[in-house]
């Protein structure tokens, strides 16, 4: 008897002592704005929610996020999903409604599965918008798209031209199979090479799935190189891919040559002429910190008025130094374009690299 | 995995009220309590109404902790379940916007999780070598594969008619109605394990399953009625997982495996089989609920959330282990 | 157990011989040391993994384990604080070995079972990733010369393959010839027994643990070398790969039963398996269920040539 009755005693006080201590944690934690209700301080809080934790480019998206939302005196509130996965964000989503947050921001992990939670935001009075990844239309008031899905299908288009020197294979080494914004990319790619006769003697060989895992990404790169002995490019168009792909390129030697859309701070070691025995000419990718930037301005209207989230309302976003408008996007919701898509080459590598 | 070593039962009863008190069950309730006001105390909006509509989809896991507790106590294991989760989803999804009416794709929901089960049932009655890890695992590739494959490039499906999905998502009053059918299945399942012999057949197997085998115990039945009731009840969490997302994509249900055996495991039951109580399973899931609630509106990062709950599945079992190792030493020593 | 085996080597010689005939340029000298080097990170923990379910255990943590490792070491190069591949790899090794002590005196001196420790270790040191990582990754030029280490070659085959090849000799002696080794087997033959005549459980327990932590270090840190990336969810889902690689190999999960070579075969028909089915043109939508479809059978054909070659144990399994 004396045993348990130490038992319970211990478990007891170590279960006090772990809530005390997460009381005490999450309290000291105030940088990144997880402290305090808006009760406390008074302050409007604008949350954002990441596509998942751990992952710098999502980092940036926040960072610029929250610059935004304090230098307007509101709180900003970040709330990572523990995976990737649209179940994760409903947990997050959940939480954040408790909370009354005047506003959600959110990259979406999948477009259909956030639906019943949204609509539950927005019927509770929050003000809902996405960026990096949308939800369906019906979910969302607008959204912050990084750059529309045909300009980025066109850079890409064009690089796989230049750098395949107008003709011959080429391949695509995807993220997961279900990655939306790769999948609108890569429809987008095939329909403009489709009705436009000067992509004509490209040869699209295969669509690999490397699911953003460096290993199966790595053996689906490799798997291309031996199928297809008169590859000419692999365009990848995420981080992971574009990463694993040139790097096995690049060890390989191979004439190869891979472009797609990637972190400078990754890839800066694969940007170079092919002259070096670098594997990537150029790439492409937008700034994440101004994604961030905008949707925090786009949070900042809908919560003070300025737009409600229909075509043709504009707001200033002060820090971007231009006015945006809403535009309607290609599902028959409402969009913002950030702008076009950015090159990064062996000229600009160095300067972009530290930044992101 | 069948338990070898001989393991002490003492049910010997003493003193009822206060066994049950110091039992792990009762110190579970105690932490329970702790959690619900440390959380209050640190979040003003952990109130009532708050912790009650962020509970569906934890709520929804448990009618997968209710059967995986069975598995447990047979010493078995099944990391399938998220996967049949996400094909049942994904079949339910298909049939709806095929035009079925609901009560349909209900069943066919239903029919597809007791499928699955079925098969893993018999791929481990058939195969006593295998372990039920490696034969569930093989599993969860295979049924996540098939629903990939169903949901194609784009890998996500949305239901187009998802009234039937809002209406089994709705509450009554201030309570989910998948809140009823929750305390309803964890009521059976504690009857079954207490008062029914079927109860007592899992535990026997558990314990060894050899002995079982020559007391007449039909250990290959009692194994594929557990494995099928587990299909079917993750067929329910599908149901219930979908009138939260009105949809279903390559990723739903994923590790949804590991939070059931947590809870589980945190309410004292062994996964070495033949040991806990489905009770302490179930006040155990609501302790992680709660938390999990509570430290979610902090803004606590996930990953510290999971570490705590790590911290807390190794502290469960560790300390009542040790203070049994301190007292059995005290005594070696007046000996 | 050498006819079980031998079945898995006419498993693996039947899968590649089908692969190749499908794919010519599956059987090339250098596809196949391709398919090595970008499975050590299977390869080497399933030695680990090997011994852990010799004893009876099971560890799930070791991808939360290798993360770690991987992640603090990437970082390490990242901020300039150590520029030496030897100190990278030991600072890893020393984060395994104490992530894997921790675990085995848990479980050995506390008593709990290796699923409940290993889970809580799952969850703690992938969080302990993603916590020391700080949303940062290690990508290739933050490596600097750290990930130049998985491109040599030494006599034409990469260095990361001779470390594997190394381990396995090692540990086959190590569990053939050694007292330690019979020691694991005892253990977990009949822990009781064991005890009993002499052998400290709990010291075996934490030993092996232990090692495989040690594993899982080198793991780690050859995975952000080969892959010149250091992410902290990386590796997710390995353990269970590697407890496959040791089940097909003809490890028995309760214990006591397997051997280097079986552990081996079993995680080479993996690695097949992995690098075989974007070859033979199976549409990558399928290849998950292929995957899956492919190691309930190997297991399952397993099964009948071990029944088939040793009826005595079905008398057993009559139940």
């Amino acid at each position: 008897m004396k045993k348990k009755v130490l038992s319970v005693l211990l478990c007891a006080a170590m279960a006090t002592t772990m809530l005390a201590a997460c009381g005490g944690g999450s309290g000291s934690t105030g940088d990144t704005g997880s402290s305090g209700g808006s009760s406390d301080s008074g302050k409007k809080q604008y949350a954002i929610v990441p596509k998942s934790a751990g992952n710098p480019y999502n980092e940036k998206e926040v960072e610029g996020f929250q610059t935004i939302i304090e230098a307007n005196g509101g709180e900003c509130v970040v709330n990572y999903p523990q995976e990737a996965t649209a179940d994760a964000q409903i947990t997050v989503i959940n939480s954040l409604i408790s909370q009354n947050v005047a506003s959600i921001a959110v990259a979406a992990n999948d477009e259909n599965a956030l639906q019943s939670v949204l609509e539950d935001a927005m019927s509770k009075g929050i003000k809902v918008s996405c960026l990096d990844s949308s939800v369906n239309k019906d979910s969302r008031q607008t959204f912050a798209n990084q750059a529309g899905v045909n300009e980025v299908a066109q850079a890409l288009c064009d690089a796989v031209l230049d750098i395949s020197g107008g003709s011959g294979d080429w391949a695509i080494l995807s993220a997961s199979s279900q990655a939306t914004n790769q999948n609108a990319w890569i429809e987008a790619m095939k329909s403009i090479m489709e009705n436009d006769s000067k992509y004509a003697d490209l040869n699209l060989v295969e669509v690999a799935y490397g699911d953003d895992e460096t290993q199966k990404s790595t053996d689906q790169t490799q798997a291309l190189l031996t199928n297809y002995p008169n590859l000419k490019v692999i365009c990848a168009p995420t981080t992971v891919g574009i990463a694993a792909a040139a790097k096995v390129v690049q060890d390989a030697g191979s004439s190869v040559l891979v472009t797609g859309l990637g972190l400078p701070s990754e890839m800066a070691e694969y940007i170079g002429t092919s002259a070096d025995g670098k594997s990537c000419p150029y790439m492409f990718l937008w700034n994440p910190i101004d994604l961030g930037k905008l949707s925090a301005y786009i949070s900042l209207a809908l919560v003070d008025g300025t737009i409600t989230g229909a075509v043709g309302d504009t707001f200033e976003a002060k820090e971007l130094g231009t006015t945006y408008t809403i535009t309607e996007a290609a599902d028959g919701g409402t969009e913002v374009i950030l702008g076009a898509p950015f090159a990064f080459t062996p000229d600009n590598i160095a300067e972009w690299k530290d930044v992101y | 995995m069948a338990g070898k070593s001989g393991r002490t039962i003492n049910a010997t009863p003493q003193n009822v009220w206060k066994k049950r008190l110091i039992s792990w069950e009762g110190v579970l309730v105690v932490i329970l309590v702790a959690v619900l006001i440390l959380c209050r105390a640190m979040s003003a909006n952990y109130t009532f109404e708050n912790v009650l509509r962020e509970m569906p989809k934890y709520l929804s896991e448990m009618f997968l902790m209710l059967p995986m507790a069975f598995i447990l106590m047979m010493g078995e294991i099944d990391i399938s379940v998220g996967s049949i989760v996400c094909l049942s989803g994904t079949l339910g999804c298909f049939a709806v916007n095929a035009g079925l009416p609901f009560p349909v794709a209900l069943l066919i929901m239903l029919g597809s999780g007791i499928i699955c089960g079925a098969i893993n049932g018999l791929i481990i009655v058939m195969f006593p070598e295998l372990p039920s890890m490696i034969v569930t695992l093989g599993t969860q590739i295979i049924f996540r594969g098939i629903a990939e494959i169903m949901l194609g490039g784009g890998g996500s499906i949305s239901a187009t008619n998802a009234d039937g999905f809002r209406a089994i998502g709705k509450s009554i009053g201030n309570i989910p109605m998948v809140f009823f059918l929750v305390v309803i299945a964890s009521v059976i399942f504690v009857l079954i394990s207490t008062k029914m012999k079927f109860g007592r057949e899992l535990m026997a197997i558990g314990s060894n399953r050899l002995t079982a085998f020559y007391s007449g115990v039909k250990v290959k039945k009692v194994l594929f009625i557990t494995y099928v009731t587990m299909g079917a009840f993750s067929a329910l969490c599908a149901i219930f997982f979908t009138a939260a997302t009105y949809g279903a994509n390559t990723t739903t249900g994923k590790g949804f495996e590991m939070d059931a055996i947590a809870m589980a495991v945190f309410g004292g039951i062994s996964s070495t089989g033949g040991k806990g109580k489905m009770i302490g399973g179930i006040i155990s899931a609501f302790v992680i609920i709660c938390l999990r609630i509570g430290l979610g509106q902090k803004n606590m990062n996930s990953q510290l959330i999971l570490l705590i709950i790590g911290v807390l599945l190794i502290g469960a079992v560790v300390l009542p282990n040790i203070s049994a190792m301190i007292t059995a030493k005290k005594k070696k020593a007046s000996v | 157990m050498k006819m079980r085996e031998l079945s898995l080597i006419f498993v693996l010689v039947l899968l590649i011989a089908v692969v190749s005939i499908i794919n010519p340029a599956f059987f090339t000298i250098e596809n196949l040391l391709e398919v090595l080097k970008n499975n050590v990170v299977t390869l080497i923990p399933t030695l680990g993994m090997l011994m852990v379910l010799l004893i009876g255990g099971i560890d799930i943590s070791i991808a939360s384990t290798m993360a770690l490792a991987g992640m603090a070491v990437g970082l390490l190069f990242k901020y300039n604080m150590i520029s030496s591949t030897f100190l990278g790899i030991v600072i890893a090794l020393a984060i395994g070995a104490v992530c894997g002590l921790l675990m085995g005196v848990i479980i050995g001196l506390g008593n709990v079972p290796p699923i409940i420790a290993t889970m809580g270790g799952m969850y703690i040191f992938r969080a302990l990733a993603y916590l020391v990582g700080n949303s940062q990754w290690a990508g290739a030029e933050a490596l600097g010369t750290y990930k130049e280490f998985a491109l040599k070659d030494i006599l034409g085959v990469n260095v990361t393959i001779w470390i594997t090849i190394l381990c396995y000799i090692i540990f086959f002696i190590l569990l053939k010839w050694t007292k330690f080794g019979r020691n694991i087997y005892a253990v977990g033959s009949n822990a009781e027994a064991a005890e009993i005549s002499g052998i400290k459980v709990a010291r075996v327990k934490i030993a092996v643990y232990t090692i495989m932590g040690l594993l899982c270090g080198l793991t780690g840190a050859l995975n952000t070398s080969i892959y010149a990336s250091a992410q902290p969810n990386s590796l997710t889902g390995k353990e269970m790969d590697v407890i496959a690689a040791c089940v097909i190999g003809g490890v028995s999960m309760s214990g006591g039963r397997g051997s280097v070579g079986g552990a081996l075969l079993g995680g080479l028909v993996l690695a097949v398996i992995a690098k075989a089915l974007p070859l033979v043109h199976i549409p990558s939508i399928a290849q998950n269920t292929i995957k899956g479809v492919l190691i309930v059978v190997v297991i399952i054909v397993n099964v009948l040539t071990q029944r088939a070659m040793n009826r005595r144990a079905l008398a057993r399994r009559e139940m």
